[in-house]
């Protein structure tokens, strides 16, 4: 679900990147993850929770995870990712060149 | 005279504390706690800031800490997401401005400077000063990032605010660089300014001088 983990600007955290892309129904990711770990925030446009470290859900799927451990950081990611693949709360994008390509007579 | 100085952790702001300090000026730190959007060594930064001006001017500086993540929420669900900059920073100046009640100082320092970020716009500061009718001093107006960063490290001010720590994490995408004060007051209007900027104050906790 994630494919690269980058360390902030300042290097007080990771930033986790989707592989593809999805955006988050963050009331439904608040929904699963709150059997899971701590809801600390829920601001509309990010989800912010608490389990082996803080972490930032963004709509677009970026995780910001508050540890300066990448061996944290990447562990983290998958546990959110493992809680969240496959559920509702997950909408994956398709992709509309692909289609188009795949599909002559599209846009006629 | 005694001044306000909003002090964040990074590296403008304890500039600007330090210009007036060394002009005769009495100051009162105030940092706007904006955990779980920012992490705790933003906080730390802050405190360690102080500590630095303190002794580098002899100057006792007391300390509010005001939580502002509750705000960022409400502006967040509520408001248009591009103006949020400017409501945080309103808020802000609010708040300045009722600290400077408590404490009877003569207004607000800011270590804003013209254009450095999308809030620190002509317009937007124009904007921002809005919020408030008390005084609001900028030392740095005029001056650009290099130096800036020349007087901090000189001060030094740069090497602790350069530590790790985390940016605002609720920063839109695209932030306004010329909002109309019209459509910020009409945003502002879906919320309870008043009853955020009293709750706000109802969390601050307070380091005199000889506690920090």
């Amino acid at each position: 679900m994630y494919s690269l983990l980058k360390p902030c600007k300042t290097s007080a955290a990771f930033e986790a990147i989707p592989g593809e892309r999805f955006s988050l129904d963050l009331d439904r990711c608040e929904e699963i993850l709150k059997n899971v770990c701590t809801i600390v925030a829920h601001a509309g446009i990010l989800l912010i929770v608490s389990d082996r470290c803080e972490v930032s859900i963004h709509k677009d799927g970026r995780l910001v995870l508050k540890t300066d451990s990448k061996d944290l950081a990447c562990e983290q990611a998958g546990r959110i990712a493992g809680w969240l693949e496959g559920t509702p709360a997950i909408q994956k994008h398709r992709d509309w060149r692909n289609s188009e390509r795949t599909n002559p007579s599209a846009g006629k | 005279m005694k001044l306000i100085a909003l002090i964040s952790g990074g590296i403008d702001s304890p500039v600007a504390a330090y210009l007036m300090i060394r002009r005769g000026v009495e100051i009162v730190a105030v940092h706007m706690d904006n955990r779980p959007f920012t992490d705790e060594k933003n906080l730390d930064k802050t405190l360690s800031l102080v500590r630095h001006l303190r002794n580098l001017t002899g100057s006792p500086i007391r300390t509010y800490i005001v939580p502002h993540g509750p705000n960022h929420i409400t502006f967040a669900r509520k408001c248009d997401r591009h103006l949020h900059c400017l409501f945080c920073r309103r808020m802000m100046y609010r708040i300045g401005e009722r600290i400077a009640e408590i404490e009877g100082a003569d207004g607000i320092l800011t270590g804003e400077s013209m254009g450095q970020v999308a809030s620190q716009t002509l317009q937007n500061i124009m904007v921002v000063n809005q919020a408030v009718k008390v005084a609001v001093i900028r030392p740095l107006i005029g001056l650009d990032k290099v130096e800036i960063i020349d007087i901090a490290r000189r001060i030094g001010t740069y090497e602790i605010s350069t530590l790790p720590g985390l940016c605002c994490t609720i920063v839109p995408k695209k932030p306004s660089t010329a909002a109309r004060l019209g459509d910020v007051l009409r945003e502002e209007q879906k919320t309870d300014i008043e009853s955020l900027v009293e709750k706000s104050l109802e969390g601050m906790h307070v380091f005199s001088p000889e506690t920090l």
